[in-house]
């Protein structure tokens, strides 16, 4: 009883101890939490930053980027957030639909993207492909296009994410649509055979295939750098499909609401520079958005080319996403 | 005059409180139109209601079943070697967060796995083998009371009379269980109805779609918060009915004062009973091993060496503790008003009570958190009150799990000893010291014991709200996950799994006392 | 002393006809409660003892009413016969709730303890549990605890059915005793004519919620009028 009693007040003590204030100004950005985590570019960003900012950058860790949207969209003006960072070009439209985003003025001086950049409110910060990984002692011929993969009958088996819950599986319903057009049901019905499972989240999924699942998981073209750098493991690698790759573009905004544009602004320049872009690839595992293809570590060439990029418009996936989805679904559960 | 304890009201206004409120906040949050209405009837929403159910009742069914059978072993097996370890064990499948339990059910029964059933796995399979997996030894634990509620004067009656081993089922064991049975079962339904990231893995795609997805769906990609709020009712509408049919098919045992305390290892002792314990113990266990395994081919020692895993173990334990706390005084509350109300007869009421307490599991922390959110950023920024809120949530949901523990033993303890402490003028602190606690710290103990671990492994409200300094053990975990660190992943959940197996021991030596 | 005034009862889910009783019990008065199962002695004494609720009807003690007196400030103490120790506190502990519910005992106190533990021939066994020790022995623990409490009403709800004649017989002449000591008015059910004729002056038989006869203990077993009595008793 009394001992219940001690663990209880040390409980709460642990809870609601100390909050640090301090005189500096400080920003407070918005992002996901494998940004944050002690392997994402998180802690080093912070310390890069504020080396020479004279301010206390505050990253706070949501669960994705849908959620740092939908926090905005809860917390409207009165967010606390000076600076969201995180979300991608299938969020942007709504984003933008919002209002509550300022123009940022700054210019990308050093493009690495495929595509030109042109957006008054959201800069890149790195981008990456999807693509399906696979393991190459198990699968030695992987299909050499989406269409083969499709069509192939007693082709590969295959661990993808659910759209409804998932940006890399929404990026895969996009690939498909980029890819098949009208027919992309068909295609789905094709490939339904093949899907293992379609799992919640990339975590699982990716799981599920270094268990040995299934024969490929839907990734980034990026994922086998992991292995090759941090587990010096060259088995796995990205299927390059002829037909390109869809793309993912991650990007960060200031807010209209905020009382520090000059340092959220300097935050975002920060940003396109390359002491942050330099942590990128090696952290969040994808391609700086503003760093030349010659700054990428060394493991970076042996990953495959993936163009041509894919890539709709924001609008149109704002518009087309709910039907899509509908139409994924009646085509997979058929 | 008889003043029964009125203390169950206040106590569950407040809970219709703080589960309705965040509902109407999110309802009132966003703009509703009639158009808006019409998807409540279309086709994805319903197929949607009917695999949720579907999967549901048979998770609940293939549960339950074995869970009869292993409880009635444990019961007629005596007490064996290893005993108090199967039922320890038995607590740990509630602390492993979804994602976990996927990787351990694969690592037995997927094709790479001990047991490899291939591709078989995924679907209506794979949901209930998981399910059987988190459930069973749940129900054992909240099934076995049950057992030894039954007097040993009944026993030997039973054996006075020649009673066969069917004839024992029909007059000792069956009435007994019929007061417990429909409670566990509405819990293990509501958990396999809510169950997300287990249907959606191993259900092997869209087909196995369950309303929390489509839950999940309307506030997250779809923004659509009045959606989600009516969704979330709908499974809550859908809750309170299947709750109904329980509660009419559920008798409270007419309260017999003459009881004879209870005399274990009175009966005969039952040869089939260990082999099947020994099934249901590896079957839990396999799954656990699988994880254990792995924590320690994972980078064990330079991971214990790092402080942010201990700081997330001390969230995490911070939590489970505050939440336990929390629940168990919730459910005490509801409880002793519950309790008198069966002891003088109105069963009905009392049974009202405790299915209320209850049905609020299914209402989605996710809808909670965001509901929460809404209602208190004009006023507090959510950042700061992360933990509250975190503790808050896992106390509701952790009162189901509450109300199955202590109920039927405060019933037990009202009924021979409420009449006699009233008599005696034993009330408030006194009766509490010497009485009420002393005789049901055990159940107390039980109770706080599976908030705590609950609470412990929950990821559904802290991702949501997001804080860098308050990250937890299932949070660490994710973020290993989603970082590529599978190995380092595996060490947490090694951690999570031990801390849950002492933390069982611990609190029910600390609040159960010496002989729990 | 305790006076019993048309006190009425009906149990809500039952078809018997409505109770009402009517009795007096003098102080130093043992009477004995006799009559068929479900004619109403137990339920007559959970009215006395505040368990229930009387329809209508009076109860005095000593002139004054009690029937709207909570349970514990009654000034009555009922003795059941089963379940009436805690079995996780020792007899010390269980008697000592009598005087003090928070169990803090000054020295005064603790001697009326040891004083009912004497009394009652428990010496000795104050730290035993109730499981370790004899029915008979827990009762008289439960006795010590009504001495202790020093309530002018005493019930007793078949407090001694469970046990064999020759200690039946010592614990009701120690509640004898105790009655006439200490100025107590007692009622006892029993479901045994025979204890009656060991202790009680006077010996009520209880049929259909009614006091149906009340005499001498000797008279009313020996020499029933009523046709119901010889019936109950059947030997003779």
């Amino acid at each position: 009883m009394f001992s219940f009693t001690r663990f209880f007040a040390v409980a709460l003590a642990c809870l609601f101890a100390g909050v640090v204030s301090a005189a500096q100004p400080t920003l407070v950005v918005y992002t996901y939490d494998s940004f944050t985590s002690e392997w994402g570019p998180g802690p080093q960003v912070e310390a890069a930053f504020e080396k020479s900012c004279n301010c206390d950058l505050q990253l706070l860790g949501l669960e994705d980027g849908v959620s740092i949207l939908n926090r905005l969209r809860l917390e409207g003006d009165a967010s606390k957030a000076d600076v969201l960072l995180g979300i991608d070009t299938n969020l942007t439209a709504e984003a933008r639909a919002t209002g509550l985003f300022a123009e940022h003025g700054l210019r990308m001086n050093s493009s690495a993207l495929p595509e030109s950049w042109q957006d008054d409110l959201f800069l890149p910060y790195d981008y990456g492909y999807f693509a399906f990984v696979y393991n190459r002692e198990r699968l030695p011929d992987p299909p050499l296009s989406l269409r083969q993969l499709v069509e192939a009958g007693d082709g590969p088996t295959l661990l993808i994410q659910d759209p409804r819950t998932s940006t890399p599986g929404l990026g895969l319903l996009l690939w498909m649509k980029n890819v098949f057009g009208d027919d992309a049901a068909t295609a789905w019905a094709q490939l339904a055979p093949r899907i293992v499972t379609v799992s919640k989240g990339w975590s699982e999924a990716y799981g599920l295939f270094l268990d040995g699942e299934a024969d490929m998981v839907l990734s980034y073209s990026t994922s086998p750098a992991y292995h090759m750098i941090a587990e010096q493991d060259r088995r796995f690698a990205a299927a390059r499909f002829s037909e390109g790759h869809y793309q993912q573009i991650e990007v960060a905004g200031m807010l209209k609401s905020s009382k520090q544009k000059p340092l959220a602004r300097e935050f975002l320049q920060f940003m396109l520079g390359s002491e942050f872009q330099r942590i990128i690839p090696t952290t969040n595992w994808m391609y700086p958005a503003a760093l030349p293809a010659t700054e990428l570590p060394p493991e970076f060439s042996d990953l495959i080319d993936p163009s041509p990029a894919l890539l709709f418009d924001d609008q149109q996936v704002a518009r087309e996403r709910r039907g899509w989805i509908d139409e994924w679904l009646e085509a997979v559960t058929r | 005059m008889i003043r029964g304890p009125v203390s169950a009201y206040p106590v569950l206004a407040l809970l219709a409180l703080v589960t309705l409120a965040p509902l109407a906040g999110l309802l009132g949050g966003g703009r509703l139109e009639t158009a808006d209405l019409a998807f409540w009837n279309s086709a994805y929403v319903w197929r949607a209601l009917r695999f949720s159910l579907w999967q549901a009742t048979l998770s609940t069914a293939l549960s339950l079943a074995p869970a009869i059978l292993v409880a009635r072993a444990l019961a007629h097996a005596g007490d064996f070697t290893g005993r108090a370890f199967v039922l320890r064990l038995f607590a740990v499948p509630l602390v492993v967060p979804a994602v976990v339990a996927v990787m351990g059910v694969v690592g037995v029964y997927g094709s790479q796995g001990w047991l490899p059933l291939g591709r078989s796995l995924y679907g209506l399979n794979g949901i209930l083998l998981a399910h059987v997996f988190f459930n069973l030894p749940l129900a054992v634990r909240l099934l076995l009371p049950l057992w030894q509620s039954i007097p040993a004067h009944h026993w030997q009656l039973g054996e006075q009379l020649g009673f066969d081993v069917r004839q024992r089922w029909r007059h000792l064991e069956w009435p007994a269980l019929r007061e417990g049975l429909p409670g566990v079962a509405l819990l293990v339904f509501m958990l396999c109805l809510t169950s997300f990231a287990v249907v959606l893995t191993l259900g092997g795609g869209p087909r196995s779609t369950t309303l929390e997805v489509a839950i999940y769906q309307s506030l997250r990609f779809d923004f659509d918060p009045p959606r989600a709020v009516i969704l979330a009712l709908l499974q809550l509408g859908l809750c309170v009915l299947v709750a109904l049919a329980t509660l009419r098919w559920q008798r409270l045992p007419e309260v017999e004062i003459d009881t004879a305390p209870i005399l274990a290892g009175q009966h005969r002792r039952s040869r089939a009973a260990l082999p099947l314990i020994m099934i249901a113990a590896l079957f839990v266990a396999l799954p656990l091993a699988a994880l254990t395994l792995d924590a320690l081919r994972g980078p064990a020692l330079e991971m214990l060496g790092r402080p942010r895993l201990w700081r997330a173990a001390g969230i995490s334990l911070a939590i489970g503790f505050c939440a336990a706390f929390v629940a168990t005084l919730a459910g005490w509350l509801l409880l002793r008003t519950s309790a008198d109300l069966a002891r003088r007869g109105r069963a009905e009421r009392a049974g009202w009570i405790e299915t209320g307490a209850s049905v609020v599991y299914v209402v989605p922390p996710l809808v909670l958190g965001t509901g929460y959110f809404v209602l208190l950023s004009p006023y507090v920024s959510p950042f700061d009150w992360v933990l509250p809120l975190v503790i808050g949530v896992n106390a509701l949901m952790g009162l189901p799990f509450v109300i199955r523990c202590l109920g039927p033993a405060l019933r037990q303890h009202q009924a021979r000893h409420e009449w006699l402490c009233q008599s005696l003028g034993l009330r408030g602190w006194a009766r509490w010291r010497w009485i009420d606690w002393p005789v049901l710290r055990r159940a107390f103990g039980l109770s706080a014991a599976m908030v705590c671990v609950l609470a412990m492994g929950d990821l559904g409200v802290i991702a949501l709200f997001g804080s860098s300094d308050s990250t937890t053990l299932p949070l660490l975990l994710y973020q290993q996950l989603g970082a590529y660190r599978t190995d380092e992943a595996a060490v947490s959940a090694g951690l999570l799994l031990l801390l849950c197996l002492a933390l069982f021991w611990l609190i029910e030596r600390v609040i159960g006392g010496r002989d729990a | 002393m305790l006076e019993i005034d048309s006190l009425a009862f009906r149990y809500a889910t039952s078809t018997t006809p409505s109770m009402s009783f009517s009795l007096t019990v003098e102080a130093g008065e043992l009477v004995c409660l006799i009559g068929p199962s479900g004619a109403g002695k137990s339920t007559l004494l959970h009215l006395l003892a505040g368990f229930l609720q009387p329809g209508a009807g009076r109860i005095r003690v000593d002139g004054s009413p009690i029937e709207l007196l909570p349970v514990a400030e009654r000034p009555i103490t009922i003795v059941f016969q089963q379940h009436n120790l805690f079995p996780h506190l020792d007899l010390y502990a269980n008697v000592a709730l009598g005087i003090a519910p928070s169990l803090s005992l000054d020295s005064d106190q603790r001697d009326a303890v040891d004083a009912a533990f004497a009394r009652v021939d428990l010496d000795g066994l104050q730290r035993r549990k109730p499981g370790e020790v004899s029915g008979g022995q827990r009762q008289r623990a439960a006795l010590a605890r009504a001495l202790v409490r020093a309530r002018p009403v005493l019930l007793l709800d078949e407090a001694f059915g469970a046990l064999g004649p020759a200690q039946r017989r010592e614990l009701i002449l120690l509640v004898k005793t105790l009655v006439t000591e200490r100025r107590m008015a007692a009622l006892m059910v029993s479901h045994q004519p025979r204890d009656a004729r060991i202790a009680a002056e006077r010996t009520a038989f209880v049929l259909d919620g009614r006091i149906a006869a009340i005499d001498s203990t000797g008279a009313l077993l020996d020499t029933p009028e009523l046709p119901a009595v010889r019936d109950y008793l059947g030997e003779l």
